[in-house]
């Protein structure tokens, strides 16, 4: 049989293990609001029982340990799902600002174009009338004005993505050094088999943060975590960060190096991947067919005038023929939004005429006014080519929104699923240390009525004697 | 434990219901403002180039439109000196067949060639009319086009050209909006100021009148029928007016389709995105403030 000592060491065993149980209720309620805090859950164990003769006698409980509540696969899915969604989100907010540019308004390319032509209009009604050429030159102007903001703004945008490009690099390195340092902490702790949920959960945070940046792949082994972008450019092995820098390329913009080779175009996901599509793609693309119709027009209408006359007269009495309405664009097209440029200030330099001895033809106003419906830019007239552009910027808005928000509402379920799974609850906290405490009551209760025997057994001397 | 956990903290998906909520709102009360579904190329992408061409298009139709209003002036106002011309050179035929009567007097005779002179004046002044400071019979030419010219047979000489302008009042429609003052009043064999010359000539040498008569009606004749191509490009342009509106609305109407807001849709959404609101913050204030902590005494 059993002795009184024994019995009391099962139940003073039982106080310690709901005393503990109970901690673990104090340190969820403590954590609460904590985010991304695992829950802890006691893991009570049996005891190995005790044979006496043909008696086995029960040996109590011990905690075994206070076990963190994770799921490591959802926690990988909600990362890759951060990395999406800070793509997204990155790339929409840009192409919401480029789009602006794109809205008709009062003074968008759109617009421009059209009250161009509109003036030619009038010209052809008053073709020697200087302030209806007037009126062609300040709407050419207007349009060379409209074509020059847009390609700016665009470019200024670029810039100041670029800029936002470095301050993501040096906050991905911020937070690899981090994440490398609690790599560290974590092995040291695991190494003398002391329980490291709390840094852990510490670390799923920085790495949840890393996945709105970069694209962030996780691999668990004997020696620690290793983070890896998804081309394998290593981000941290173990206990060591491996920083990225940034260089200027021939275009003026930052490329991202690690370890001396190129990985910016390699970067799949997460803020920097929408940042650098927008910057190096959707930007650029945008301009070069502001480009391609800027320089359309301008040389188209540069041909048509020249095959007119002016109003000058020249010495033999004929009159001069026409010139260059606006700039010549640059030969490859690059830049010629941003360059546009009426080419002359003087309104009698307009080739109504199509007749170099009569100056009140308006003859060649047709030329210069059937450039609307020539094919100027890939096949396409101006304002078919220009509503293409306007299609494409909104487009892209309007399909990385729609990508944005579906992928906020798997985020949102998964982060519910995860909740579920680690989250607090207080009900439930407070359901398990009533039960705690009175599992520790009714075990203080056995040690007092061992007490109370053991006090009999001394004195049964004392009663016989 | 036997039943499915929950997720014990929802907060973060009725926020993000809500933002949505308020973001739904936030676009329709814009639209209600603007009228217009479309307020950003990415309301609708398609629609918003689409609506790009139909403002484009409707922006050339004004300015056909305004095209047709000042051609329509100086077309009026050439067919209305026709008209004068036509006139002047009825009086000239009366005088010239009074004239041809052999019973008049020599001073008859010369009230008349007096008077004729002062019609040949006039017509040369008729045949200089202009339309805000652009002569209308001068061809393309800026000069005047009709010069008094004691060399000419007929005493005037032609300085214009053979010009003609065109303006554009619709797509691939381009109208006729001047005839050369030489194809007008120097018709052959009817040209206005040799036949009112050569009536002058002989009512002074008193022979040759009927022929000379015969000559100026050639003439009446001639710019009566030239008169009528102002007639009917006044017609033309008239008609393509009327044409244009039409278009102009069936635009509009485009436009309209494309983005207009149904301002009774907008409207009852503005409504159920306040209620959908209310109730997600209902929803929000309702979430339990006690937990089981509160009922342990």
């Amino acid at each position: 049989m059993s002795t009184l000592f024994g019995t009391m060491s099962i139940a003073t065993g039982a106080l310690g293990a709901e005393q503990g149980a109970l901690d673990a209720t104090t340190n969820n309620v403590a954590n609460v609001n904590t985010p991304g805090y695992s829950r802890l859950q006691p893991v009570l164990v049996e005891n190995d029982p005790i044979t006496m003769g043909s008696v086995t006698y029960g040996a109590g409980v011990s905690l075994e340990k206070l076990q963190s509540l994770r799921d490591p696969i959802l926690q990988t899915r909600i990362q890759e799902e951060t990395q999406q969604q800070g793509q997204l989100n990155a790339f929409v907010t840009a192409m919401q600002q480029a789009q602006v540019q794109f809205t008709t308004s009062s003074g968008d390319i759109g617009t421009e174009i059209a009250n161009f032509f509109s003036s030619l209009s009038q010209l052809s009604t008053d073709p020697t009338s200087l302030a209806s050429r007037q009126g062609v030159l300040t709407a050419a102007g207007n349009m060379a004005t409209a074509f020059n903001n847009t390609a700016n703004t665009l470019t200024q945008q670029r810039s100041s993505l670029d800029l936002q490009v470095s301050q993501d690099v040096s906050q991905v390195n911020v937070l690899t050094s981090q994440i490398a340092s609690l790599n560290n902490q974590i092995s040291q702790m695991q190494g003398v088999n002391q329980d490291a949920s709390a840094l852990v959960d510490q670390r799923d945070v920085l790495i949840g943060q890393l996945s709105s940046l970069i694209d962030v792949s996780t691999i668990q082994s004997d020696n620690g975590l290793t983070l890896t972008t998804s081309n394998g450019t290593a981000l941290v092995v173990g206990g060591q960060s491996f920083a990225l820098s940034t260089q200027t390329n021939a275009s003026g913009m930052q490329d991202i190096y690690s370890q001396g080779s190129d990985i910016t175009s390699k970067i799949a996901s997460g803020e920097l991947a929408g940042l650098l599509q927008v910057r190096d793609q959707t930007i650029p693309g945008l301009l070069s067919n502001l480009d391609t119709l800027a320089a359309g027009l301008a040389n188209n209408l540069n041909t048509a005038n020249a095959l007119g006359y002016t109003l000058v007269q020249q010495p033999n009495g004929t009159l001069q023929a026409g010139g260059n309405l606006f700039v010549a664009p640059p030969a490859s097209g690059q830049g010629a939004a941003s360059t546009m440029a009426v080419a002359i200030t003087d309104p009698s330099l307009i080739a109504a005429s199509s007749d170099a001895t009569a100056s009140g033809s308006n003859g060649n106003v047709a030329n210069l006014s059937a450039v609307q419906t020539q094919a100027v830019a890939n096949g396409q007239t101006p304002t078919d080519y220009y509503s293409n552009i306007v299609y494409a910027a909104g487009n892209d808005v309007s399909n990385g929104s729609a990508e944005l928000n579906s992928s906020q509402l798997i985020l949102n379920q998964l982060q519910d699923q995860r909740g579920s799974i680690s989250g607090v609850s207080l009900d439930e906290e407070a359901s398990n240390m009533v039960q705690y405490q009175r599992a520790f009551d009714a075990a203080a209760q056995v040690v007092t009525t061992i007490n109370d025997m053991l006090y009999t057994v001394i004195n049964m001397g004392t009663l016989t004697g | 434990m036997s039943s499915i956990r929950i997720n014990p903290f929802p907060m973060p998906d009725l926020l993000s219901a809500l933002e949505n909520l308020q973001q739904e709102q936030s676009t329709a009360t814009l639209e209600m403002g603007t009228g217009s579904t479309i307020n950003k190329p990415s309301d609708d992408p398609a629609g918003a180039a689409q609506l790009t061409l139909v403002n484009a298009a409707s922006s050339q139709i004004d300015s056909y439109q305004q095209s047709i209003g000042s051609i329509n002036s100086q077309l009026s106002t050439a067919d209305s000196t026709l008209s004068s011309v036509v006139t002047v050179l009825q009086r000239a035929i009366s005088l010239g067949v009074q004239g041809a009567n052999g019973t008049l007097s020599d001073t008859d005779r010369s009230a008349i060639v007096d008077e004729l002179s002062g019609i040949q004046s006039q017509l040369v002044s008729l045949a200089n009319a202009s339309y805000q400071g652009q002569y209308l019979f001068a061809g393309t030419a800026e000069t005047q086009p009709f010069v008094v010219d004691p060399n000419a047979a007929s005493g005037v000489s032609y300085k214009g050209n053979t010009g003609t302008n065109f303006v554009t009042i619709g797509n691939g429609y381009q109208v006729q909006v001047n005839v050369p003052g030489s194809q007008i009043f120097n018709g052959t064999g009817a040209d206005v100021f040799q036949g009112i010359h050569d009536l002058i000539g002989a009512l002074n040498a008193n022979s040759g009148v009927p022929d000379a008569v015969t000559e100026v009606t050639n003439a009446y004749n001639y710019v009566t029928a030239q008169r009528v191509f102002y007639g009917n490009a006044m017609n033309q342009v008239q008609t393509q007016q009327t044409f244009l509106g039409i278009e102009k609305v069936s635009l509009s109407q485009q436009d309209n389709t494309v983005a207009g807001a149904d301002m009774a849709t907008v409207a009852s959404q503005v409504t159920s995105d306040a209620t959908a609101i209310n109730a997600t913050l209902d929803a929000i204030g309702s979430m339990p403030r006690t937990s089981l902590f509160d009922y342990l005494k």
